[in-house]
């Protein structure tokens, strides 16, 4: 989730408060955003993902006002009527390009940094880091109208970002660092997006940089923003979100009247608008609260409501709202205005008796089953590699569940058995004194093509006991004795098996089956996790036994 | 049974402790005084006191007890034993210095290394002039017969060693009290003397040493020897060797322990497998494809590229619908186009909410409610505070009547049975709830920590999964983070400790509410029957 800086001082001069700094303790949770720090003169927060609107001090100091009550319901922007002309004939692969233009701005250099903020991390969340939508301001100064989104060929020459030369655009994506950092985004394409005004100068190439030429600053009065999609939605939310930001500071929103690819008039002002039953309160929230209660909360976050009906409410928010899919969100809202902390906790009484899952109580019968031999449970992550499964135990690589984004390369595999993770207990145990007797019980997953998700997932038990004198002997009478508590029949069969001494390795066979095997570790494989006792070890399918266990029993009844 | 220890005329022999057995024959040779009894027997006196009174106690010795006044050393004397009596000292120094003047004897006592205080200087002189063994000339003095010292001080000192020994005869007491170098005490003797009882069974040899068993075994159980036989006493300062055992992994146990709260609040248990299509762990919780968390820095991808596969082709297209378009559920959707193939795509689940959406796909509407604790997987880096697995504690409430209200009752409820206090709660996002809460408890050291994320799950995701009638409670807690509160650990790798150690050595994390007698703070044993 981004973490948004503001400072104090420019959030008091949009709210035209001063805010004390319990007060925005306070006020950021009851809008999501979570407080990381208060500084003498900065707040930095967390936002969440749904509210790109959040971004900024410019639009935070909208929903302060209206939870302090300064200002209510839908927020008002001025509006310049004449509305200047854009001609939109993107490439395919980002058809969509929208434009504002914002007149009579004040800003300084805060105003400028937040700006920057709010275009920076729209990009990484929202835009998709620039892939759904980049955003561009421009000092309007020297731009004629009509602006054109249009495609150039690469050779075209512009001056990027902090360059003070002009280069190709193909060597912008070369050398520029955002042409580096982007470029995977048209370098496949023969022409580039790019926006240029009447004279055909070059006000921007999205979504790599701008135009060094019409760089915002504290000069800028007028600002041209464009953004450029492969949704044209979301496009439209986005624009009207930086107007509403931009005339924050003070200025005029200028309206464009688009053709070509998209003809309509850019951004949208008027607000979206969703129908609410209020009775959702009720039936979501367990609040009862009316029509009246209901729109009085929404105006605090900046919605007008007006009754449809005795049970519905026509909701009328800002199209930015890019978080409102369904009137379920709205309850949200008005949960929200009403206080999370303020609702009263419901307990819900059971609605049937509780059951653990039968595998889950099958397996602690048997763990409490090995604790009861002496044994000591150990556990460990499922995550695991082949190395380990495999080559250190001596047996040829078998198919395993990897992933393709291993952060590690001792965790890139699912485990197939738990027997190598219990000789790497014993390896990192060697000061804990021997005999060592641990056991664990868990699931290992085997590739299977039959499955809908091409795995098939086993419980296990698998147990090891080591020390001076350990022979096959101390394992083959665990299993018996388990096998005992049971009341199931164990037999132990000849098994060939490369982790174990040959003749010295067991299957271990019930009424329904091979559950396991049992075996002296091999002396190499001993070796190969730098051990010097003797070991002995299994490993068996906990269903197997549970299968057993159950048919066992209904012999007995 | 045998009754070996019965002599042929019916009387028992007396079995006793090696060191009771030695007073009675030092009694029986002869010997009465209760100190010459522990000379013989080489101890102390004091150690006998326990010993004589049982003796006595079996009707075998009789105890008498008599006041005498007894002459003893004083400290003084004591001392003049070991460093030679002042007329020794001096008449030493003078073989050395031949004559000498009185103020300077001092002086020269330190020079040659013969200790000497200050008003020792005077007696000495007077002892051996007395003696004779010294002649003045003027204010010097000389030792004119060394014989005569000699004398004096071996008469006094046998008389000194006479007196150390308990022994009066041929002492001149009255010399020594004036010289300070004796003093009168009380002192109370004892006497032991043998009773009727003891000489007949000594005379018939049935005064016997107990045998003294250090190990109990089969042998002496059954033969009956243990009846005749001390055990000898252990010493419990003794460092006491550990005993092998078996135990839960303590991070399991807290596991099971929650496991038996949720069942005590009504919650069945369900399972989901680990390897999972994208569909069950995004698509079907309505969350976008283009969703960050749908990228490969926080989702582990199957290697090989393989699809899954889902036979509901009916459920594929209501996701398809909600996703591209809100389907009929008055929701706008996403606006994209949907991928099927890529909701066939097979990670490592990364929420438990999978289970959840599978539950609630075949359980459909009715009144429920679920819970699951197993293990998600992230792409993260393992450190003490991140870990690429991990358990989840996820729960689903569904029901016609369910609200948001009855979430936040699970907070607080949960919160009250693992101990952890007051919870407070703050809006939050999460793609598939709506609204979505985050719920905090407050940590002694770290201050308020986030542990209760949940929400009402959305309508597109519902609909999607077929159920149309109900709400459904949703949450997803992080239960390590509350294990290590409640194992006391700070590093997170610990929950899967690879030292045996560890694990040996922690302690059983049994929570608190479980254990405690329902409306008290002690737990007295009258408490048993609520």
């Amino acid at each position: 989730m981004p973490v948004i800086e503001v400072k104090i001082w420019d959030l008091e001069r949009l709210v035209g408060q001063k805010l004390e700094r319990s007060m925005l303790e306070q006020i950021l949770p009851s809008l999501k955003c979570e407080v990381e720090e208060i500084t003498d003169d900065t707040v930095s927060y967390e936002a969440t993902h749904d509210r790109p609107d959040l971004y900024s001090a410019e639009l935070l100091s909208l929903y302060i006002r209206g939870l302090l009550g300064i200002e209510t319901g839908l927020p008002r922007v001025k509006v310049v009527e004449k509305a200047e002309k854009a001609e939109i004939n993107g490439p395919d692969y980002r058809p969509y390009a929208l434009f504002a233009v914002v007149r009579n701005v004040n800003l300084d250099d805060e105003a400028i940094r937040q700006l920057m903020q709010l275009q920076e991390k729209v990009h990484l969340t929202f835009g998709r880091n620039r892939r759904k939508i980049s955003v561009g301001l421009y000092d309007l100064r020297g731009i004629e109208f009509p602006v054109k989104y249009t495609v150039a060929d690469p050779d075209l020459k512009m001056k990027p970002l902090g360059f003070g030369f002009e280069m190709c655009l193909k060597e912008v994506l070369k050398s520029h660092p955002k042409g580096i950092e982007y470029g995977h985004l048209v370098s496949q394409y023969d022409k580039y997006p790019i926006i240029l005004d009447a004279d055909g100068k070059v006000v921007s190439f999205p979504p790599i940089t701008n135009s060094e030429d019409y760089r915002v600053t504290e000069e800028t009065r007028d600002v041209l923003i464009d953004v450029t999609s492969t949704d044209l939605e979301s496009a439209r939310r986005t624009i009207t979100l930086f107007a509403y930001a931009v005339s924050m500071r003070g200025g005029e929103i200028q309206q464009l009247q688009l053709s070509g690819k998209i003809n309509e008039v850019s951004p949208r002002l008027e607000p979206d608008m969703m129908r609410y039953p209020v009775e959702l309160n009720r039936k979501l929230l367990g609040l009862d609260i009316g029509l009246e209660e209901t729109m009085r909360l929404l105006a605090k976050m900046r919605m007008d409501a007006s009754p449809i009906n005795s049970n519905e409410l026509e909701i009328r928010y800002p199209y930015f709202r890019t978080d409102i899919l369904h009137p379920v969100d709205i309850s949200e809202e008005v949960a929200m205005a009403y206080g999370y902390n303020n609702i009263e906790p419901e307990s819900m009484p059971p609605l049937h008796p509780g059951r653990e899952h039968p595998l889950e109580v099958f397996t602690r019968a048997v763990r409490e089953s090995m604790i009861g031999l002496g044994l000591i449970e150990v556990n460990n992550y499922m995550f695991t590699n082949p190395g380990l499964m495999y080559d250190k135990m001596n047996v040829p690589r078998q198919p395993i569940i990897e992933v393709e984004n291993p952060r590690h390369e001792a965790y890139t595999a699912l485990r197939t058995w738990i027997i190598p993770q219990l000789l790497n207990i014993l390896s990192s145990s060697k000061h804990a004194g021997y005999p060592q007797r641990i056991f664990e019980t868990g699931d290992v997953v085997l590739p299977d093509d039959k499955s809908e998700n091409r795995a098939r997932e086993e419980r296990h038990l698998a147990f090891a006991i080591a020390g001076k004198g350990t022979t096959l002997t101390n394992g083959l009478s665990a299993v018996k004795s388990l096998f005992n508590m049971f009341g199931v029949p164990v037999k132990f069969e000849k098994y060939k098996h490369p982790s174990f001494i040959e003749g010295r390795t067991a299957q271990i066979v019930t009424p329904e089956g091979p559950a396991g095997l049992i075996g002296e570790v091999h002396p190499q494989v001993i070796s190969n996790f730098n051990l010097n006792v003797p070991i002995v070890a299994a490993e068996l399918n906990i269903e197997v036994i549970h299968k057993c266990y159950l048919s066992q029993q209904k012999k007995e009844h | 049974m045998k009754e070996t220890h019965f002599h042929a005329n019916g009387q028992a022999p007396e079995i006793l402790l090696s060191r009771q057995k030695k007073i009675l024959d030092a009694l029986l040779q002869g010997k009465n005084d209760l100190d010459e009894i522990a000379r013989t027997i080489s101890t102390k006196r004091e150690d006998l006191m326990r010993d004589i009174e049982e003796l006595k106690a079996r009707g075998l010795i009789k105890i008498q007890r008599e006041e005498r006044e007894i002459t003893v050393l004083t400290e003084e004397a004591k001392r003049y034993l070991e460093t030679g009596l002042p007329e020794e000292r001096l008449a030493r120094l003078l073989q050395k210095t031949g004559t000498i003047k009185r103020g300077e004897i001092l002086e020269a006592s330190k020079s040659l290394g013969i200790p000497f205080l200050q008003d020792e200087v005077q007696p000495a002189i007077m002892h051996l002039a007395r003696a004779k063994a010294i002649t003045f000339i003027n204010d010097a003095l000389q030792l004119s017969s060394p014989e005569k010292a000699e004398q004096h001080v071996s008469k006094v000192r046998k008389m000194l060693e006479s007196i150390e020994k308990g022994e009066t005869r041929s002492v001149d007491i009255d010399y020594l009290k004036k010289r300070k170098l004796v003093e009168t005490r009380k002192q109370t003797k004892i006497y032991l003397s043998p009773t009727a009882k003891l000489l007949s069974l000594n005379e018939m040899g049935l005064i016997r040493e107990a045998e003294v068993i250090t190990e109990l075994t089969s042998e002496i159980i059954e033969s009956g020897k243990w009846k005749n036989a001390v055990f000898k006493e252990f010493d419990l300062s003794v460092e006491i060797p550990a005993h092998p055992f078996g135990k839960k992994h303590p991070y399991l146990e807290f596991l099971d322990w929650i496991r038996e709260i949720l069942v005590s609040m009504g919650f069945e248990e369900m399972k989901g497998p680990h390897v999972e299509l994208e569909l069950w762990n995004f698509d079907a919780l309505f969350q976008a494809q283009d969703h960050p968390a749908r990228e490969i820095h926080d989702t582990y991808f199957v290697k090989g590229g393989l699809l899954g596969s889902v036979a509901d082709s009916e459920l594929l297209k209501r996701i398809a619908s909600v996703h591209e378009n809100g389907w009929n559920t008055g929701s706008r959707g996403w606006c994209y186009k949907w991928d099927p193939r890529r909701a066939l795509r097979l990670i490592l689940r990364t929420q438990t909410t999978a289970v959840s959406a599978r539950t609630l796909y075949s359980r459909g509407e009715g009144k429920y409610m679920c819970f699951s604790l197993d293990r998600v997987f992230r792409p993260e880096n393992l450190d003490a505070k991140h870990s690429m697995e991990f358990y989840q504690l996820e729960g689903i409430i569904v029901g016609p009547q369910v609200t948001f209200r009855n979430l936040l009752g699970f907070f607080q409820e949960m919160a009250r049975r693992l101990g952890l206090g007051e919870v407070k709660v703050k809006p939050a996002y999460f793609p598939f709830t709506e609204p979505s809460v985050e719920g905090f408890i407050k940590h002694p050291s770290l201050g308020w920590i986030e542990v209760f994320p949940g929400g009402m799950f959305r309508p597109e995701m519902l609909s999607a999964l077929g159920l149309r009638n109900v709400n459904v409670a949703a949450w997803g807690i992080g239960i390590d983070r509350i294990a290590m509160t409640v194992l006391g650990i700070d590093d997170i790798r610990l929950l899967f400790a690879q030292d045996l150690e560890y694990i040996k050595g922690s302690k059983r994390p049994i929570p608190q509410s479980l254990i405690t007698y329902p409306g008290t703070k002690t737990t007295a044993l009258s408490d048993r029957n609520i």
